[in-house]
């Protein structure tokens, strides 16, 4: 895991078209201004401390950009139309399912997050962990019927001022 | 020192049935993104953070057990989920330091 930038995970909504945007921000300040963009009118939704990463080989030292990528959440979907659902559901016990989350929900563009970082990203949780019982299936969020409505567990900083 | 062992000798209360995996280190946050960062594989994650949240960050890298530090504890999904990961849920009493001291003094580091 290499180029750890700290910074906040900033979500946007266009009240035009229900699309769903998130950036990542280093920013000290957030940028929370409401703004037009083309079609789209975007206005702040909400945001989690962020961590964003790359992946670099140990033997090579290649590096897989993974700039696309804004987050990731644990498929708890079971939805037989939905392709991600399908996959948790047919992976066997002790496989766990992870949903690479891009910045557009829309996929609009066709794309998501890409094949080598999905790739990068399973082989890389995979290799760390020791319980052989245990493995790790990364998809891209494009394979989510609807990212909006696909039932999973976001890894997000959510709520840090209400721990105490 | 297994997960069972560890929990005897600091004191600790068990919250589900788990692993009993071979302990290979410590790892202390409230934060579930610098836990992907930063968590290895079969370490205890010694934390305030109740939520599920947590259990998505600690089972993506395998952690071992989580120990919830000043008598927190979750709700029961929160529970069923470890669970079903198979990762140890602990509450302790006391506070984040004072763990800590006390998994150094049975030799956790």
């Amino acid at each position: 895991m290499v180029n750890l930038r700290h910074g906040y995970l900033v979500v946007e909504g266009c009240y035009k078209c229900k699309a769903r945007s998130s950036f990542f921000s280093s920013e000290p300040t957030l940028p929370v201004d409401d703004y037009e963009d083309g079609e789209h009118h975007w206005i702040y939704l909400g945001s989690s401390q962020a961590v964003k990463f790359d992946l670099a080989c140990d033997r090579c030292r290649e590096v897989v950009n993974l700039d696309d990528m804004m987050g990731l959440m644990l498929s708890t979907c079971r939805d037989p139309e939905c392709e991600v659902g399908r996959t948790a559901a047919q992976a066997g016990k002790g496989t766990w399912v992870y949903v690479a989350l891009c910045a557009d929900s829309t996929h609009a563009s066709g794309k998501c997050v890409s094949e080598a970082g999905i790739k990068t990203l399973s082989e890389y949780f995979n290799a760390n962990i020791k319980d052989p019982h245990k493995s790790i299936i990364v998809v891209p969020c494009i394979k989510c019927k609807s990212i909006d409505t696909c039932e999973g567990i976001v890894i997000a900083d959510v709520g840090l001022t209400d721990i105490y | 020192m297994r997960v069972s062992e560890v929990a005897e000798k600091t004191g600790l209360s068990s919250l589900n049935e788990y692993q009993d995996k071979e302990v290979e280190g410590v790892y202390i946050s409230d934060m579930v993104s610098d836990i992907i960062t930063g968590a290895k594989a079969n370490s205890i994650l010694v934390t305030l953070q109740t939520h599920k949240s947590l259990i998505a960050a600690a089972n993506l890298v395998d952690v071992a057990a989580i120990v919830f530090v000043r008598g927190k504890k979750p709700a029961a999904d929160v529970v069923e989920l470890a669970t079903k990961a198979a990762i140890g849920l602990f509450v302790a009493d006391v506070d984040t330091w004072s763990f800590a001291l006390k998994l150094n003094e049975v030799g956790i580091r």
